[in-house]
């Protein structure tokens, strides 16, 4: 990587088990990982849930582009770590001689900007039913397109828990449980303690198509 | 290397929903992007200067064309694989940094748009969150990661809801990491029941029943709310600082709110927590003096239990089991609270003296 020996006043070091930063504190801060890992995690419900496990180069806490937003998940130490520590005010500093970084941010902006975007399309369906249908497309598509041909049909396997899709459809657990068991009486899903199987997802592209439909 | 791809007006080089790989930069002619706004579905028609880029996001993000790229008047493009656009910007990152400019603003745009669709203000859910984060690790004992969020916590919330609670939870997490360690010791909290779960985004976050951490006078706070004054302001600032160890830092911002004077609750509690302060920088003599002074001044102070018990650790580090035993005997002796965290401290400091 490049020269980054100039960046030392940015420097900081976390000792294992160190708490970066926290989920829903503000953050104004952005960081690029030189050494050690890095977990990322959410508490959801009354479990800590692993999201990521981060090494050098990767960048972390990206959104704090927004400034002030609260951070949706929690950096923790999982060894020695050391990061280079940015904000939105100086962070052309660093892209500025390092075009490897610049572009890596560039990517993981363009992959937010495509997030934030599908979850808008998700939130302005006004059927309940159909929000939380269509946060499977969400996830089928972001899934399909890291791995690309390995499907089993029409049917598809989900890694989430009824928070999660809460949390996509901007709906409270309570209302999505009740709307999942609604689709699992009529055999459109099967539901997991940590994952949730779509039987058929193209039934699920038809029903929130039709409901997008003005 | 780049191709120039030729293109007729009217036709058209990728179409929203297209799978593409390509990164476009316009030589020469007119192209249009045509998309539908997607909070009012208006048709947009966004021009493409000579010289700009397009299909940028979709390239590098490898997800479906998001809209069509038309041809207005006969034009040349240079077509860049993401491969060839990589070996491209690690020569010309101004280019880069623009576009980061730019997306940065994309991405705020549509956050903001996002946001207003949500049910919940942010800032509400934001600040219970941080809450039950810290009561979280509080009660799976993971205790720095306790005392960090709490800090947190009074830091952006020093007149929080929540803020009293936080507090004394920070100081349930410092003692149970000083004499157990982080992963040690018994539950500080009572199983998962100490405050209910609930997911990030749902209604009614904070008006749940809260478990048995909300007190009727805690519940009563919130009218203060912002109008709180620079001096809690300044205290909390200073309880975050000692909650990060920085106890030089918290003893000097401390001594400010203790020689003001303003706020005599706030004055109270700063010069409680200056002898904190002096007995974790093992400063036994300065904090028995300090704590001594505190005694005779003001013999009615609310934390009186904490500071004998305090006074008494620290004649015990000094080595004076006997003072120290007095000590711990007085907090035991003093009315109030059977259950007191105090009490239960110093009973147990007792017990490994030998006994009153």
């Amino acid at each position: 990587m490049a020269d980054l020996a100039g960046f030392s006043r940015f420097a900081r070091t976390y000792q294992s088990g160190e708490i970066i930063f926290s989920e829903y504190e503000p953050g104004d801060s952005f960081y690029l990982i030189q050494a050690g890992r890095v977990r990322i995690t959410k508490i959801v419900g009354d479990i800590e849930k692993n999201i990521d496990i981060l090494s050098a180069p990767e960048i972390f806490g990206e959104m704090a582009i927004l400034e002030g937003a609260p951070r949706s998940a929690t950096a923790i130490a999982l060894e020695t770590v050391k990061v280079l520590e940015f904000n939105r005010a100086n962070f052309e500093i660093l892209m500025m001689g390092n075009p490897q970084i610049a572009l890596r941010l560039l990517k993981v902006f363009t992959k937010r900007i495509y997030d934030q975007k599908r979850r808008f399309m998700i939130l302005t369906l006004d059927d309940p039913q159909a929000k939380i249908a269509d946060v499977f497309l969400m996830l089928d598509e972001t899934q399909g397109s890291t791995v690309p041909g390995e499907q089993l049909g029409d049917k598809r396997e989900f890694k989430v828990t009824v928070d999660d899709v809460a949390h996509w459809a901007g709906m409270n657990t309570a209302e999505v449980q009740t709307l999942l068991g609604h689709f699992f009486n009529q055999h459109r899903v099967e539901l997991f303690p940590d994952h949730i199987v779509v039987k058929n997802i193209n039934d699920f592209i038809r029903f929130v198509n039709s409901k997008r439909k003005k | 290397m780049p191709k120039v791809g030729t293109y007729r007006a009217n036709s058209v080089i990728y179409f929203q929903g297209d799978q593409g790989d390509k990164i476009y930069v316009l030589q020469r002619g007119r192209v249009s992007l045509n998309y539908n706004d997607i909070e009012t579905g208006k048709l947009i028609r966004e021009i493409i200067q000579t010289g700009e880029f397009f299909g940028v996001k979709s390239a590098l993000g490898r997800y479906p064309r998001e809209e069509n790229a038309v041809v207005l008047e006969d034009a040349n493009v240079l077509a860049f694989t993401v491969p060839e656009f990589e070996a491209f910007s690690m020569s010309n990152t101004r280019i880069i940094i623009k576009m980061l400019k730019v997306f940065s603003n994309q991405l705020r745009h549509i956050h903001k748009q996002v946001e207003n669709l949500m049910e919940n203000p942010t800032a509400v859910n934001a600040e219970m969150g941080l809450f039950k984060t810290g009561e979280y690790y509080l009660r799976s004992r993971m205790y720095s990661q306790a005392r960090y969020v709490l800090g947190r916590y009074l830091t952006y919330y020093p007149a929080g809801k929540m803020a009293e609670q936080a507090g004394r939870y920070l100081e349930t997490a410092e003692a149970s990491l000083a004499r157990y360690g982080d992963g040690k010791g018994p539950a500080p909290l009572a199983g998962s029941q100490a405050s209910s779960p609930a997911a990030p985004s749902s209604p009614g976050f904070s008006a749940d029943q809260g478990g048995p951490s909300f007190s009727s006078s805690q519940a009563a706070k919130p009218s203060e709310g912002a109008s709180l004054s620079d001096v809690a302001k300044e205290y909390y600032n200073a309880v975050s600082l000692f909650s990060q160890e920085k106890y030089q830092e918290a003893l000097k911002a401390l001594k400010a709110i203790a020689d003001g004077g303003d706020d005599s609750e706030y004055v109270a509690k700063a010069q409680f927590d200056m002898g904190r302060c002096l007995f974790a920088l093992s400063q036994w003599d300065l904090a028995i003096k300090h704590f001594t002074g505190i005694v005779q001044s003001a013999p009615k102070h609310p934390d009186m239990a904490d500071i004998l018990y305090i006074m008494g650790q620290s004649w015990d580090k000094k080595g004076d089991k006997a003072r120290a035993k007095a000590f711990f005997a007085k907090v035991l002796s003093m009315p109030g609270d059977e259950d007191s965290s105090a009490r239960i401290k110093a009973k147990k400091a007792l017990n490994a003296l030998g006994g009153a």
